[in-house]
């Protein structure tokens, strides 16, 4: 009986190295194992045993069970492993580049808008939006921007015929519909709508009849900040502008307010930026930003009264930022959309 | 506007450098665009010398070693020096260690060939005053030893560009300019005197010269005064005359011009003398044109025109384009002896208009379009009046012809300094806005913290407090309005629905990786009808468009994409992934909408060749992410019906495409590949897939907070279903059909769960105008594992329902 075990182990143990398939493998288990196995058989043999046999009978049969298992298990482990490294085919090269395609990226202008919007939000500024086809009222009157003015000009700004009809663009009258010369037509919008306190920025796509050079194009992009409330001084619009500057430009940006003219702000200043972390710049002042107060006609226009409320607003160009923070010389990289250009801010 | 020095300091002391009085006029708030410097810069550490000696150079032949005597001050130096057209006893400028020579080259103590040199002596060309580069520069005249060098050579002038805002048509004049800078450095402001006295009753009848004046058109021309003057003598003007107007851009041309010309500058009122030879029926009329009028203007233009303009005219014709130019019939000659001097008064919009419409602006029409102070008027005749009979003699006749009368000026506006540092948000003293004012000219009457400001006739431009504020401020100096902490409180809104949704939506895309492109949103009305020949270029079109590519409102922004890729397959940079946000046009029931966009486009092919190839967009790809994007907007596309663009569309190619067009939900979506042979016409290699998902701005809202469902723990049971349908039946509208019968079926029992479609069949097992597809219904319930034997009865139900109400044969 010993002895049929053993061989029978042995044999399993000699012919094992043959098993190289999962069909294989089956076959070679059944033999053994199966109903008609050679272990099978032995184990059928149990009834005719002694009974104070069996235990130590018992003994030897688990032993071979045992043995059998392991020798089992082994084979099956390595015709898996021998599967999956077929799957898996030959070990890779590392050193091989990933896929072809590059990042994804925002284009500039959207990093730079996003950028300031987020400024902004820190101190409570939040984006509004409006249409870029406009009417001259928005645009212009309600700005309290003279009917004679140059800027009003077909030279300088783009309008539509007479008879264009938009359906989402409401006219105060019988204005004529134009492309938005700046976002501050979002402003009056806003304020139309809502009454104060009122703290948002403006970014978005603007158009000037202008040819387009280094540093023009005809449609570029702005981003206008208006706030107003009740007390609001010229000291705290300093405030905001510093804190923007310095934040978007680096620590020790500073920042000079210069006196200026715009028709829809009083009073008006230019603002000037000076930062030693933009080497080409220097120590230089550098014109960025326009700004003042609320012009107290503006108010008039929308229905607030200056008596009550004061506040200020500001506005500079998306591009100009831009080039100033990534150091580009040419407006025009922006509008191309050479990839070139564009994954050096993915 | 060119402003001198020079000029300046004629009235106002102006000791500071150059540079310092751009940076005060920079921060009154005009902008200094360029400073011009002409003959010598302020140099310092240059002064006279006088060459006490020479000695040949030890090592060098072409050398000299000079003993230079420089003033008590200094004493002697020993200068090298290479020049030889000096003599012992000429006095020379020296240039000493620490000097800084035009041009940027430093002096500092050098050995020349093995001999010391204390400093150098200077040509004209080192110096930067002439082209001499040959010899020193011989001092004549024997000037003081140790002078600087600025105040022996002092033709030297500074001349800025200024920008000058059209609020202050009053600094458009050199005496408006000294005014500003004489309030800045609180300094006082010495107006040209006038010290000749004619009184009315001696001077001589101009009457057989000149006999009056007649104005049409009170409106256009509120003010005119003529004065004669009658016995001049022509010729060129004094030099300081000369070189004043020079600096300032003018050419001189002979003493009466420059005087109009002199006097414009330095008061800002353009005015004009006739030859009043010229003048038939020796009488002005100030009248309009009469249409189609012709005249030939001072720069030898024959103009037209038209009843509108303003004319200067005598009986018979124009003599001159009132405001903007005179005209070459009547100017002064070099024998013309007896003038009339018009200084006058136009309106701003009728010179804007004419200048305009003639295309000419001129230093008169620009004053005059900003406006001119009819209370100067007078001031500025009796100032030519005595410089022309100064430098051109002549005598001034009686009558002087005013036609049009003085406004009345009296301005005031109240101020309480209280209210001025409550605008500003920061201290400034009672004293200092006070002071500010005044030194404006402004009269200041203080009284219990309510005062009483006076305006100026020349400052129309104040007549509130918070413009007193602005001066104020300027006085103060706005680079010293403080800074403080942001007083934020809380944000008060959201970020707007548009910004929210392209934010999603391109970073959604960038993660795809997608490169944003901007493209601009006027195209020409070749690319928009190639692409959508559907669309009325009309409507879209700009009535003053600035060039022939740029004529309107773009309807789509897949051409814009379109460009981009192919300026980068012809660059070679490999891109193949684009996309762009912003705003698309599109006319619906005549009517031009604004819609949000977002497109997206692929490329099959790419410059580059890798050695592992990325799975390219197909069309189901391009319509799962126009879906996911839609979904940031809210937007669910499987609620409406999506449709295969239309065959005239040229932009798609056909059989490859699909649309969905919801006007009621502002809706509109394009899916597929792009018509093949147009992007072949337009060389692009290869095939290119693209996306288009668009909205109404008012149509998108805030994001609405999600509302938690609670899901079966239980295990789902599946049903599989093959469905013989028409060729042209859409498999969408197949798992519509089966979901409802399916929901309905199971309602009460338990939960139908998804319908997925997992094949599509079509060929020899089926006739030709058939397809099979094949549909999986998934259960489930809440409460308990389903029992075959209900989803069993449920099929049953289920089939039966799909056999009695559709077309769809069940395949066994």
């Amino acid at each position: 009986m010993e002895e049929e075990l053993n061989s029978i182990v042995e044999s399993a143990k000699r012919n094992v190295s043959a098993v190289n398939s999962r069909a294989g493998f089956e076959a070679f288990k059944a033999e053994i194992s199966g109903p008609n196995g050679t272990l099978t058989r032995v184990m059928k043999g149990m009834g005719s045993v002694p009974k104070e046999d069996r235990p130590a009978f018992g003994k030897l049969i688990n032993e071979a069970k045992t043995e059998l298992q392991a020798l089992y298990d082994n084979v099956l482990r390595s015709i898996e492993e021998a599967e999956i490294a077929e799957r898996l085919g030959p070990s890779i090269d590392p050193s091989l580049p990933s896929y072809a395609l590059g990042p994804g990226s925002l284009h500039p202008l959207t990093q730079i808008r996003e950028e300031i919007s987020r400024i902004f939000k820190q101190i409570g500024f939040t984006v509004a939006e409006g249409t870029e086809v406009e009417t001259e009222y928005y645009c212009f009157d309600a700005l309290n921007t003279p009917a004679d003015h140059p800027a009003r000009d077909l030279q300088d700004t783009f309008y539509f015929p007479d008879n264009a009809s938009f359906g989402n663009v409401s006219k105060k009258e019988d204005e004529r519909y134009l492309l938005r010369t700046h976002t501050s037509s979002v402003q009056i919008r806003t304020m139309l709508q809502d009454d104060p306190p009122i703290r948002i920025i403006s970014p978005g796509r603007c158009f000037r009849r202008d040819t387009v050079d280094a540093t023009h194009s005809a449609n570029f992009h702005q981003v206008e900040g208006l706030y107003v409330d009740k007390n609001v001084t010229v000291r705290d619009l300093k405030a905001v502008l510093d804190y923007f500057f310095e934040q978007m430009l680096g620590k020790g940006t500073k920042t000079r307010f210069r006196p200026h003219f715009f028709p829809y702000t009083e009073p008006s200043f230019e603002v000037d930026f000076s930062s030693t972390h933009l080497a080409k710049l220097g120590s230089e002042w550098v014109e960025i930003a326009g700004c003042g107060m609320v012009e107290p006609a503006v108010f008039d226009s929308v229905g607030y009264d200056p008596e009550v409320y004061s506040g200020f607003a500001f506005g500079m160009g998306i591009e100009r930022i831009a080039m100033i923070v990534y150091g580009i010389d040419d407006i025009r990289y922006f509008y191309q959309n050479d990839h070139r250009f564009l994954k050096q801010f993915a | 506007m060119k402003v001198s020095l020079n000029w300046l300091k004629r009235y106002v002391d102006l000791p500071e450098k150059p540079q310092e009085i751009a940076d005060a006029l920079t921060l009154l708030g005009f902008e200094v665009d360029d400073i011009e410097t002409t003959g010598l810069e302020a140099l310092e550490n240059v002064v006279v010398g006088e060459i006490l000696d020479r000695q040949q150079h030890p090592n060098a032949d072409r050398l000299g070693v000079c003993r230079v005597a420089l003033g008590n001050d200094i004493g002697e130096k020993s200068i090298v020096c290479g020049a030889t057209n000096y003599k012992v006893g000429d006095r020379v400028p020296v240039a000493l260690p620490g000097a800084k020579l035009p041009g940027g080259f430093k002096i500092k103590r050098s050995k020349l060939r093995g001999v010391e040199s204390d400093g150098m002596m200077c040509s004209g060309k080192e110096l930067g005053v002439t082209e001499d580069a040959e010899g020193l520069l011989i001092l004549e005249g024997s000037p003081e030893l140790g002078t600087p060098i600025n105040d022996v050579l002092t033709d030297s002038d500074t001349v800025y560009n200024l920008e000058v805002t059209p609020n202050r048509p009053d600094c458009l004049s050199h005496i408006g300019i000294a005014r500003e800078l004489a309030a800045w450095y609180k300094r006082r402001l010495m107006y040209p005197e006038i010290c000749g006295d004619h009184p009315l009753e001696e001077r001589p009848d101009g009457q057989p010269i000149f006999s009056g004046v007649a104005v049409d058109c009170d409106e256009d021309c509120p003010l005119y005064m003529a004065t004669v003057i009658k016995g001049v003598k022509i010729g060129p003007s004094p030099d300081w005359m000369q070189n004043l107007l020079s600096s300032v851009g003018l050419r001189p041309i002979n003493n009466v011009v420059d005087v109009t010309n002199f006097v414009m500058h330095e008061l800002g009122n353009p005015m004009h003398a006739f030859d009043s030879r010229d003048i038939q029926g020796k009488r002005i009329r100030v009248r309009l044109a009469y249409d189609g009028e012709v005249m030939t203007t001072l720069d030898d233009e024959e103009r037209k025109l038209s009843s509108r303009m303003v004319v200067i005219a005598d009986e018979n014709r124009a003599l001159a384009v009132a405001g903007v130019m005179g005209g070459q019939n009547s100017q002064v000659k070099e024998d013309t002896t007896d003038i009339v001097l018009e200084v006058a008064c136009f309106k701003p919009s009728t010179i804007r208009w004419v200048s305009k419409r003639l295309g000419l602006s001129t230093d008169s029409s620009y004053r005059f379009e900003r406006g001119i102070d009819p209370h100067s008027l007078k001031f500025a005749t009796d100032r030519a009046v005595e410089l022309l009979l100064e430098t051109a003699g002549g005598e001034l006749c009686s009558n002087e012809y005013v036609v049009g009368g003085l406004p009345a000026w009296e301005s005031e506006v109240s101020l309480s300094p209280d209210w001025v540092r409550s605008k500003a948000g920061f201290d400034i003293s009672d004293d200092e806005i006070e002071s500010s004012l005044e030194s404006l000219e402004l009269d200041v009457a203080t009284s219990h913290g309510d005062w009483k400001i006076g305006i100026p006739s020349h400052r129309g431009d104040l007549d509130r407090p918070i413009d007193l504020l602005e001066e104020v401020l300027r006085m103060y100096g706005t680079h010293r309005i403080p800074s403080s902490v942001v007083a934020a409180t809380a944000t008060t809104r959201n970020d707007s629905p548009i910004t929210e949704f392209v934010r999603s939506a391109s970073g959604f895309l960038v993660g795809q990786n997608f490169s944003e492109a901007v493209n601009y949103t006027l195209r020409s009305q070749e690319e928009q009808t190639l692409w959508a020949s559907h669309v009325s270029a009309k409507e879209l079109a700009l009535k003053n468009p600035i060039s022939e590519d740029q004529t309107q409102l773009r309807h789509s922004l897949l051409p814009g994409l379109l460009e981009t890729l192919k300026l980068n397959q012809s660059r070679n940079t490999g891109a193949t992934r684009f996309f762009e946000t912003g705003r698309s046009f599109r006319e619906v029931n005549g009517k031009v909408v604004e819609m949000i966009s977002v497109a997206f486009l692929e490329c099959s092919e790419s410059a580059f060749r890798s050695w592992n190839q990325v799975e390219r967009d197909d069309f189901f790809s391009a319509k799962k992410r126009v879906e996911i994007i839609a979904g940031f907007a809210g937007v669910d596309l499987d609620r409406f019906s999506i449709k295969p663009v239309n065959v005239n569309n040229a932009a798609w190619q056909e059989g490859h495409c699909s649309e969905i067009e919801e006007p009621k939900a502002g809706v509109s979506v394009r899916i597929g590949l792009m018509n093949l042979s147009r992007t072949k016409e337009m060389d692009i290699r290869g095939e290119v897939m693209a996306g288009i998902f668009s909205i109404l701005p008012e149509r998108l809202r805030q994001a609405k907070r999600v509302k938690f469902s609670p899901f079966s723990l239980y295990p789902a049971s599946s049903k599989d279903l093959a469905l013989v349908i028409d060729q042209d039946e859409q498999a969408g509208n197949v798992i519509k059909t089966v979901s409802k019968i399916a929901s309905k079926e199971t309602k009460g029992i338990f939960d139908l769960e998804d319908v997925s479609l997992f094949d599509v069949y079509e060929g020899s097992k089926i006739s030709q105008d058939k397809k099979s597809v094949a549909v999986s219904m998934t259960f489930r319930s809440m409460e308990r594992t389903l029992k075959d034997k209900e989803v069993n009865k449920a099929f049953e139900a289920i089939q039966n329902e799909i056999r009695e109400k559709t077309t769809y044969l069940i395949r066994d």
